[in-house]
């Protein structure tokens, strides 16, 4: 490793390889040297611009002067602040080591060295403090590139950036004051404190404190609100900052600048019908603002409610809507993603505000006499437009009007009165003279005749709004009669059963049309299932019309039946099934819950009728998370993307690999899905309850059964006969029925996963399970008390267990004493033994011993020497065979042998000392 | 929202003397008995009327808590008067004055006005400190002093407007340079410039500053 580098550094000397990594260590190194010590002023300023030249060119030389480099050029800021141009030299130094360089060569997973740098420079506080000071230095060029330095650090180590802003004195009052500076450095400050403000509360209530507000708001007036440039779309990104999810600043803004600085910005000046991308982006960064007061704080404390809702009130008192109505619905110019959003905040602004919900009602738009409520104008939009997002935008803004506005829905259904037939085949263009209602029953028939029923459903939708949990609606609209679409097919029709036509002829079009018909059978069937789910809710005479034309329960349980429907359209289809069952007061036979519960079993079994449920729980519309969605704040690199995109959908539904449309998503939203579940529980427990316990046909009266008093004996028994045939045949049909319920039994397999059976089995199984409880209970409260004695017992076990060791120890120490006083008297027995023995003694014994082992060792080293003996021998004899033949080679022996002996010397020693 | 002055507020002192309810008394004029512990500063604003002019209070309550210390320094220096309150019926409250107002005058400005509020004068019947006391250290330091109570609201509207006819009274003597947003003081419409400001000092502060 290090000889490669070496390697290249030799190389890189000969060639003037500007790729060697030794070689900018060692230029950086020098460079840095003269710095530090230099004593010239002016070789010192030449080096630090070598050194700025260098560092920006290379990486290698950034890595060198990011391990050395800094505390040097710290030195130079906090020492030499008379040296303008060494201060310049040093900062500029600094900018172009944190600047990540493009032209990568090499591998592009290598580390940057730039954001290397950040690291160790962000880590010390002090270079942070220092960097804040020079702020205040009068050169144009210090604070220019100081405000460039700080915002590379708050790019890389955000989070640890702004902790050590917040812990200097005087930080951010500093940064603030740049935004008072001139335009180059004003805009510099407004990047550094967009970063500086992400995420971090306390910060940005530190920066309203400073006056951040009327900093901002008045930049973005000089530089000419939405016509601005990016200064303004930079303005707007750290307002929104300041304002996202933080009640205190929302507050401050409400309360002492007023919101009229930020309505004002969406105001569109004269006649000015181009809205370049640029202005498109301030204004949606502008809409983004009302969207964030609209949000009020993430919080969900009841206290932090009212400020959203003092907020909405406060943005309609500062006419938000007209300016709102103006960019969404009357600029037919702006582009679409402006409409949109316009569209969604007038929804959000009225949702559970009844206020705004009343200003919006009460709005006109267009001049004398062209006039129309702009509800009319909205509905025309959601008709019309050929853009799905504006669709579901505009949708958006009945839905909120609709919900708990029930005197809303009463006038909005007023108008719906059918036209003659004329006047429902007229072209939209002359609808500006229509009511409401008009309107909005010539959109939900006018496609028919085109085969196009995608201006049918967008128009389902917004009645299903208008019917939603509003029993008079429901009724008043269930009279609507319609004309036949021609003159001779007979009777007008119901309304309700003009859209279960509509539905059914959805899925015929798809079969015969093309491939974008398809496409667009995905929401159009599932939305004119969600009006229909809507209006039968709660609802017994819209059950009771719905049924009232036979072929529509057929068609209904074929669609929930149907394999090639989507998931979503056999589930939706299931509840309304469902609904006929529990929604139905009907007694009328062929029509009461009961048949249709029967004719459910009969078609495939209420096992395969629940199943459908489970399926669209899991679809995608229902289990994707809906409430809480992550807010994405616009930032510059979202912003141009977010403006560009004309409409999303068509983008989206190619990838998706599920079969729903993305509107979906959108139209059945988290309320909707809600609902659903509700019903679903509803239902299934229904259900069962109906089938197990079927309604007898014949009451059973005693006294009937009599023989009566003027009654012949003829009479008497064929009443009687009568009465037995009825009730064998009701026999019969509860054989039927049981039949039906052990086959779908049987289907299940027994194994119990399914919820019906666990129901249906549900009697006999709770009443077991009420005594298993019992036994359980009772098992576990004799447990308790088992448990509590034997804790008792063993904490008196372990009592005695304490008090037996202690005496154990006791008898341990006690007799540990006796052993230890024996033995002392032992032993003091045999010394005083031995004292009275006298002289004799063991030495005998010992010479014994050691004559015996220098035996044996004298014998050991006779058989050693021996065996060299033998060796010296045979070495000898080698030699002097090999001597003789060295004699014959003319070699001088006695030299050589000579050598050797040194060598063999030491052997000979040793047999001496053994000797 | 057109006013002649704008004035920013701060209230400190230990955590648990009442300053959150202080403010929600005078901004809402209702007492919440259990308060959440304040985090970080929370901001409260109102308009009162001082000789006959609209005076804009821009109020910043910050948490009494050590750990937060570091954050609420932000906010003396920009701040035009500071009430420093105190717990009457806990006495390590009155003790730690001293060094809140150490805190004050190393991090704010020198004419910041600051006023002494004891608060809790509901709880007469626990009392731990004097009212002679908290006069005596108010005249030793040179500040305005009021006993007060958030809970029955008495003397808290009289704080705030006292502290604010103080600044004010100030102004007209000419203490301030008001065209200096730095002190906490904003001149709105109706003002009357300052000595050496102007009253149009505000806008004219986009323009290129000497630098």
């Amino acid at each position: 490793m290090d000889l490669v580098s070496g390697y290249k550094g030799v190389v890189g000397l000969v060639f003037g390889n500007e790729n060697s990594a030794s070689n900018e260590d060692s230029y950086v190194e020098r460079l840095l040297d003269r710095i530090s010590n230099g004593t010239l002023a002016e070789d010192r300023r030449i080096a630090i611009a070598e050194l700025q030249s260098v560092v920006a060119e290379s990486r290698a030389a950034q890595l060198a002067f990011g391990a050395m480099g800094f505390p040097i050029l710290m030195g130079v800021l906090r020492e030499e602040r008379d040296d303008v141009e060494m201060i310049r030299g040093a900062l500029e130094t600094l900018v172009s080591a944190l600047t990540p360089l493009d032209h990568a060569k090499g591998p592009k997973n290598e580390i940057q060295p730039a954001l290397m740098n950040t690291d160790l420079l962000s880590r010390e506080a002090d270079s942070i403090s220092l960097l804040l000071s020079l702020l205040a230095e009068e050169d144009f060029y210090v604070r220019y590139y100081t405000l460039q330095i700080l915002t590379a650090l708050l790019t890389n180590s955000q989070i640890r950036l702004q902790e050590a802003i917040l812990t200097i004195p005087r930080g951010i009052t500093r940064l603030m004051d740049m935004l008072m500076d001139r335009e180059v450095i004003r805009n510099e400050a407004l990047l550094l404190l967009t970063y500086l403000t992400r995420e971090a509360e306390e910060i940005q209530k530190i920066v309203v404190f400073e006056g951040a507000f009327e900093k901002i708001f008045s930049i973005i007036k000089e530089e000419g609100g939405s016509e601005g440039g990016v200064v303004v779309q930079d303005c707007l990104e750290l307002l929104n900052n300041l304002l996202l999810n933080n009640a205190s600043n929302q507050l401050h803004l409400r309360e002492t600048l007023g919101f009229d600085s930020i309505i004002s910005i969406l105001k569109l000046r004269g006649s000015s019908y181009s809205f370049t991308q640029q202005k498109t982006i301030n204004l949606l960064s502008a809409l983004e603002t009302i969207n964030l007061l609209m949000m009020g704080s993430s919080e969900a404390e009841p206290g932090k409610d009212a400020n959203k809702l003092t907020n909405k009130t406060v943005l309609v008192q500062k006419k938000l809507l007209d300016h709102l109505l103006m960019l969404g619905v009357e600029s037919q110019w702006a582009p679409a993603p402006v409409r949109c959003t316009a569209l969604r905040c007038i929804g959000d602004l009225i949702s559970g505000h009844p206020k705004n919900v009343d200003a919006l009602a009460s709005k006109v738009l267009g001049e004398e006499p062209q006039v129309e409520p702009a509800l009319n104008s909205i509905l025309r939009i959601i008709l019309r437009t050929s853009s799905m997002q504006e669709f579901v935008a505009a949708d958006h803004i009945f839905k909120s009007f609709c919900e708990k506005n029930a005197d809303g829905q009463a006038m909005l259904a007023s108008t719906l009165i059918p036209q003659p037939h004329s006047m429902t085949h007229a072209p939209l263009e002359e609808d500006v003279n229509m009511s409401f209602g008009s309107m909005l029953l010539h959109g939900l028939t006018l496609s028919e005749s085109d085969g196009d029923l995608e201006t049918c459903c967008r128009a389902a939708s917004v009645l299903s709004h208008v019917l939603k949990d509003n029993i008079q609606c429901k009724e008043r609209v269930l009279r609507i009669e319609l004309e036949a679409p021609m003159a001779s097919l007979g009777a007008p029709e119901p309304l309700m059963h003009r859209m279960v036509r509509y539905l059914a002829l959805a899925s015929s079009v798809k079969k015969k049309d093309g491939k974008s018909s398809t496409r667009g059978n995905l929401y159009i069937q599932p939305i004119i299932l969600k009006l229909l789910v809507t209006w039968l809710a709660d609802c017994p005479s819209a059950v009771q019309s719905f049924l009232d034309s036979r072929p529509h329960l057929t068609y209904l349980l074929e669609l929930v039946f149907n394999p090639s429907a989507t998931v979503c359209i056999r589930g939706l289809g299931a509840i309304l099934l469902g609904e006929c069952v529990i929604y139905n007061k009907s007694s009328d036979s062929g029509k009461d819950a009961f048949t249709i519960v029967d004719a459910i079993s009969e078609k495939v079994g209420l096992t395969s009728y629940f199943l459908k449920f489970d399926e669209m729980q899991k679809n995608f519309v229902f289990s994707s998370a809906k409430p809480g969605q992550p807010h994405k704040p616009l930032t510059r690199s979202t912003a141009a993307s977010v403006a560009k995109i004309e409409d999303v959908d068509e983008n989206d539904s190619t990838d998706q690999k599920n079969e729903d449309h993305p509107i979906l998503a959108a139209i059945f939203d988290a309320q909707f899905i809600n609902f659903i579940k509700s019903l679903e529980a509803n239902i299934r427990e229904n259900i069962v309850d109906v089938y197990s316990r079927p309604k007898s046909e014949l009451a059973v009266v005693p006294a009937e059964m009599e023989q009566k008093s003027g009654e012949s004996d003829k009479d008497y028994v064929k009443r009687l006969k009568a009465f037995v045939e009825t009730q064998c045949s009701e026999i019969q049909k509860l054989l039927g029925r049981n039949a039906t319920l052990a086959e779908d039994l049987a289907k299940v397999g027994g194994s119990g996963h399914s919820q019906l059976e666990q129901r249906v089995n549900g009697g006999l199984e709770r009443v077991q399970a009420e005594t298993l409880r019992r036994d359980l209970q009772e098992a576990s409260r004799r447990m308790e008390m088992l448990k509590a004695e034997k804790a008792q017992i063993e904490s008196e076990a372990s009592m005695y267990r304490n008090l037996a060791g202690k005496l154990e120890s006791d008898l341990k120490s006690l007799s540990d004493a006796y052993n230890s006083l024996e033995q002392a008297n032992f032993h003091l027995e045999k010394e005083l033994k031995a004292l009275k023995s006298g002289g004799t003694t063991t030495a005998p014994d010992l010479e014994a011993i050691k004559a015996e082992a220098r035996e044996e060792a004298v014998k050991e080293s006779e058989v050693e020497l021996n065996d060299l003996l033998v060796c010296l021998g045979q070495e000898q004899s080698k030699v002097e065979k090999l001597s003789a033949r060295l004699l014959e080679l003319g070699e001088d022996v006695d030299k050589l042998l000579e050598d050797i002996g040194d060598d063999v010397g030491l052997p000979a020693d040793e047999e001496e000392d053994e000797d | 929202m057109s006013y002649a002055y704008l004035f920013k507020y701060i209230i400190i002192g230990d955590t648990g003397v009442g300053k959150s309810c202080l403010l929600l008394q005078f901004t809402d004029k209702r007492f919440q008995p259990v308060h959440d512990l304040t985090i970080g500063v929370e901001f409260g604003a109102r308009m009162i009327t001082i000789d006959n002019k609209p005076i804009k209070l821009q109020i910043w309550d910050t948490a009494g808590q050590e750990s937060f210390r570091s954050i609420t320094r932000s906010y003396y220096r920009g701040a035009a008067g500071a009430l420093l309150v105190y717990d009457i019926t806990r006495r390590e409250t009155f003790n730690h004055l001293a060094s809140w107002l150490e805190d004050a005058r190393q991090h704010a400005n020198a004419n910041m006005t600051i006023m002494l509020i004891g608060n809790k004068s509901d709880l007469a019947h626990r009392r731990a400190v004097s009212t002679e006391e908290g006069e005596q250290f108010a005249k030793e330091h040179g500040l305005i002093f009021m006993e007060a109570s958030a809970k029955t609201a008495q003397n808290v509207e009289e704080a705030f407007i006292k502290t604010a006819a103080t600044i004010y009274k100030k102004i007209q003597d000419g203490v301030f340079d008001v065209s200096n947003e730095s002190y906490g003081i904003k001149v709105g419409y109706g003002g009357i410039p300052g000595p050496s400001g102007g009253r149009d000092g505000s806008s004219s502060q986009g323009g290129s500053c000497c630098s």
